[in-house]
């Protein structure tokens, strides 16, 4: 075969730079795949980070506690808010950081599961 | 970017995840899968309605699909006036074209969800090369069904884990039409080899 001839190369230099190239784009995304496998196995990865565009259902929903434990540390009444709030819209509501709702929100999270 | 795409998804729902997907069949970079993921976990949580985000997500696609196949078919002109000068150029037109007879349909089916990267390309592709309209909407339908179901649904299922489904999808689907490709580019080496040798020996057999 003649793929090791520089003639053959010279010929058809723009198909083999695209094999090259989807060769190494292959390969690029089955490292990722290796490294988010082994990543994700480890249990404690797993649960999603909460952040600003979720709602309080969203994030009960997600981390598997009643959506009352998120409401009630929000300090929302059931039917009380418009059901798609967001972190965020709660957060710009009151004048509070995001992040400060969400380190409340964890801390409830924690202690809810802590009790069952 | 995407962190300001996610906080549309509760307020606009359906509207923002149709946006994503259309652009996204335009070869346009839009986290159209991690979108339909989020639709599907919002409807999980009691968000939005299974139906708008369906319907958004499969709205979104079809017209994207179409969209890129008259943009495909509008530029074939071009290919078209390429082909009749002849040459090199000509043989590779000749021979897209037939593969797109025999295969169109099946390309543009599997490109939407199995290889979805390749889709848009498809697009303008088929477009370009001449596939018919009726088997480019058959395998754009059927197509898109499979991946708006397959997202929503695991968005929906897994709506715990939304970033590590969408990383895993993404990195499978990279990785699934980096081997189509290969495959595909290795088969025209194999056979450009192949033509090279008979080259040769039909020189050194006249010399």
């Amino acid at each position: 075969m003649s793929f090791a001839l520089p003639a053959f190369w010279k010929r058809h230099k723009p198909l083999l730079l695209a094999f090259v190239l989807a060769v190494a784009t292959t390969g690029f995304f089955a490292v990722k795949l290796v490294i988010a496998t082994v990543y994700w196995s480890d249990p404690a990865h797993r649960d999603q980070h909460i952040e600003g565009w979720m709602t309080p259902g969203y994030i009960a929903h997600s981390w598997n506690v009643p959506p009352e434990v998120i409401g009630t540390e929000l300090g929302l009444q059931p039917g009380g808010t418009p059901k798609r709030i967001t972190l965020d819209d709660i957060a710009r509501e009151r004048g509070v950081a995001v992040d400060t709702l969400i380190q409340q929100i964890e801390a409830a999270i924690a202690a809810s599961r802590g009790r069952n | 970017m995407t962190d300001w795409l996610f906080t549309l998804v509760p307020i606009y729902g359906a509207w923002i995840i149709a946006l994503a997907t259309y652009l996204s069949c335009l070869a346009i970079p839009m986290p159209s899968s991690f979108l339909m993921l989020a639709g599907g976990a919002f409807v999980a949580s009691g968000d939005l309605a299974l139906s708008s985000v369906v319907l958004g997500a499969f709205g979104g696609a079809i017209l994207g699909d179409q969209t890129g196949y008259v943009l495909g078919r509008k530029g074939g002109n071009f290919l078209a006036r390429g082909a009749k000068r002849g040459g090199k150029r000509r043989a590779l037109i000749v021979r897209a074209r037939a593969f797109l007879d025999r295969w169109g349909v099946l390309s543009v089916f599997l490109s939407r969800w199995l290889f979805s990267p390749l889709g848009p390309y498809i697009n303008f592709l088929g477009g370009a090369g001449g596939l018919r309209w009726s088997g480019f909407t058959l395998g754009s339908l059927t197509g898109e069904s499979v991946w708006v179901v397959l997202y929503v649904g695991l968005g929906y299922t897994f709506s715990g884990q939304i970033a590590q489904v969408a990383e895993f999808a993404g990195d499978i689907a990279g990785l699934l039409a980096g081997l189509v490709v290969t495959f595909g580019l290795g088969a025209m080496l194999l056979r450009a080899a192949r033509r090279h040798d008979r080259r040769v020996k039909a020189k050194s057999e006249t010399a």
